[in-house]
């Protein structure tokens, strides 16, 4: 048979036939083409066929041939296929005998011997104890948090080194990832924000028409905004966006030695990928937060319009109500959220594992821990807001 | 051996003995043309070679033949059936008809190594899992790979991970094998292993091979047939037995090639 002729299959099935002779001598007869396509099916029928003759009477009286004297063409699988037959018979202790195989698939069969290392023991997996999953919940909590206070450590030490070694930090990646993080959420930031500003004012307006209270609505939105909306919305915004980004993007350089690359040259990976793009979060979150404030404090105008006020009477009772300490406020916890969210976003990424994957699950670990550190920030901050009355 | 950017007469499409014919096949991006004007062809069983310096465009030539990349002009038929031209469906069952091997291994870093083998099987054959699994773990054995099935790819070595994968390149037991650089990054027993079994597969199956290599040893052992491409003439510079090209060829960039002669010592 030339070669050509073993390369084009050949669609003539069955290639192999479960031939019962009496109740211990079967055989199968195995021809033609016999590849990963043709096997599809017969395989089974084959296997189920053994098997059920094996379990009938005693099996180590049991013989059968496997006649390979028909192939024209036998591949891996075909190989697979006469593997799991012996396999069944030795496992049974009946005997098998192969009959008939050209010679050419000889130096390859032999390649599997013994054949008992292709059929392992199927390992049992250790059941875990409640106490022991728990312990190891809790171990994990434990490290994770011993990795988030010994990062910040790293980070402030690195920052105040920045502060007095301004010359040596990464300006070309702090403008880059601000450009990233800043110029680029204009767009949205602005949109949600137009749309939460009309939504406030819209939801407001409503209750308080039946108090004939609409005017208040105006004074009120705008204290809610630059206080504590404005911050929100930029936060979430920048987690969702930036803080996933630097994740995946130092998780990337972790998963292809990059940052390994920077240890063994004597570099902290902190002060060279993380401080420029805490810089970056620091810089871009007031401004965003400022940009977010006016974008709805207008929306909020423009909605009032429809329940008759003037923009010169919002304006009024706005300035009224909401002083310079107000907006500084909120500026100063966006600055807050700003570090956070691109530290958060940072410490993730140079946690990932190994594996595409593993940037995924850090790119998304980024985002919840954000959030999460955005409302433990709002609410310390409310607190002492609360208490101090700033 | 070929001068530069001469082209071989060229090979019918019906000619039983080829499994890939190339013609005039320019490789490149864009304006950047790496390779022009290719003809050359690779008979069925046979091992065949692809050797050049770094960055001559050997790899992106592989990536052509197989029809990941549309190349710039020309045609790469694949046991008679055109590539470049095929689209859809039909390209997809000519892909299906070989197996690849990247540079990198590429697994698939969320599987083990045997679902790794198996996706394929999955989605092409009727086979049962545990007939696919007994199957992968045949591929694993050839490659010495058997006790690793259940690891991830991540928490093996490099060469491991290579050897993974043209266990799954083998998963259907394809007619044609692209490997790339197979083995750069083995040592020297399991690349000889890997050697043997190539030669067997190519002997007793009567695969074809088609191999990216720099390694001299193993290109000695098992080519049947090499080209050597080059970065300035754009073309394969030189086309044979290994061993005669390094005992007689002319030509100083094969023979520096061959000979592992430092280029300031050439000049």
């Amino acid at each position: 048979m030339s070669i050509s002729q073993a390369i084009s299959p050949v669609s003539d099935p069955p290639v192999a036939v479960w031939l019962q002779t009496d109740a211990n001598n079967a055989k199968v007869q195995v021809g033609g083409n016999v590849n990963v396509y043709s096997l599809g099916g017969i395989w089974t029928q084959i296997r189920d066929s053994q098997d059920s003759w094996l379990k009938q009477g005693d099996s180590k009286s049991k013989s059968l041939i496997f006649d390979a004297s028909k192939v024209t063409f036998l591949d891996g699988a075909g190989i697979a296929f006469l593997i799991g037959i012996e396999e069944a018979q030795a496992t049974a202790g009946a005997k098998f005998d192969l009959v008939g195989l050209d010679a050419r698939y000889e130096p390859l069969l032999k390649e599997f011997n013994p054949i008992s290392n292709l059929f392992p023991i199927p390992a049992v997996k250790p059941q875990r104890s409640f106490v022991v999953s728990t312990g190891m919940a809790t171990q994990n909590l434990i490290d994770d948090a011993v990795g988030l206070i010994s990062f910040t450590g790293h980070l402030f030490s690195d920052l105040v080194w920045s502060i007095r070694n301004p010359k040596q930090v990464r300006w070309g990646d702090f403008v880059n990832a601000a450009v990233e993080a800043g110029l680029a959420a204009l767009p949205i930031v602005g949109l949600v924000s137009f749309l939460i500003g009309v939504i406030l004012s819209f939801q407001a307006a409503i209750g308080m028409e039946q108090f004939g209270a609409v005017s208040f609505v105006g004074p009120l939105a705008a204290l809610g905004i630059v206080r504590e909306m404005g911050p929100l919305i930029t936060a979430i915004l920048l987690a969702g966006r930036s803080s996933a980004a630097f994740a995946a993007e130092i998780g990337t350089m972790t998963v292809n030695s990059e940052v390994d690359a920077l240890v063994s040259g004597g570099l902290s990976p902190i002060r060279f990928l993380v401080v420029p793009r805490v810089l970056a979060g620091i810089l871009v979150a007031p401004i965003l937060t400022l940009y977010s404030d006016i974008v709805s404090i207008f929306s909020s105008m423009l909605t009032m319009l429809i329940y008759g006020i003037p923009f010169v009477n919002f304006y009024n009772g706005m300035l009224a109500a909401v002083g310079i300490e107000d907006i500084l406020s909120g500026l100063l916890k966006a600055t807050l959220f700003g570090v956070v969210v691109s530290a958060m976003g940072c410490l993730r990424g140079m946690q990932t594992g190994t594996g595409a994957a593993a940037v995924g699950i850090s790119a998304t670990r980024a985002v919840v821990s954000s959030i999460v550190m955005i409302v433990l920030v709002d609410g310390i901050f409310a607190f002492i807001s609360y208490k101090t009355g700033f | 051996m070929n001068a530069p950017n001469t082209p071989n007469t060229l090979s019918t499409s019906s000619n039983p003995t080829c499994a890939i014919d190339v013609q005039n096949l320019t490789v490149g991006y864009g304006s950047n043309i790496l390779m022009q004007n290719l003809n050359f062809s690779v008979n069925n069983g046979e091992i065949f070679v692809i050797l050049g310096g770094s960055g001559c465009g050997k790899s992106s030539l592989l990536k052509n033949l197989f029809g990941l990349y549309q190349p710039l002009a020309g045609d790469v038929l694949i046991e008679g059936q055109n590539i470049t031209a095929a689209r859809g469906a039909e390209r997809q069952k000519i892909m299906r008809s070989f197996g690849v091997m990247y540079q990198e291994g590429a697994l698939f870093g969320s599987m083990n190594l045997l679902d790794n083998v198996t996706l394929f099987m999955q989605e092409y054959t009727q086979l049962t899992e545990t007939q696919m699994n007994l199957l992968a773990r045949c591929k694993l054995d050839l490659v010495g790979l058997l006790p690793f099935e259940s690891y991830m790819p991540s928490e093996i070595s490099g060469g491991m991970q290579k050897r993974a994968a043209i266990a799954r390149a083998m998963a259907l037991d394809p007619k044609i094998l692209f490997l790339d650089e197979p083995s750069a990054g083995l040592d020297p027993i399991t690349s000889a292993d890997l050697d043997s079994t190539i030669q067997d597969l190519s002997k007793n199956l009567g695969i074809t091979f088609v191999i990216v290599s720099h390694e001299l040893a193993s290109i000695y052992a098992i080519a049947d047939k090499v080209i050597m491409l080059d970065k300035d003439a754009k073309g394969i510079i030189a086309e044979g037995d290994p061993k005669v090209l390094r005992d007689t060829s002319k030509d100083p960039r094969v023979h520096q090639f061959f000979n592992r002669i430092i280029s300031k010592d050439l000049a």
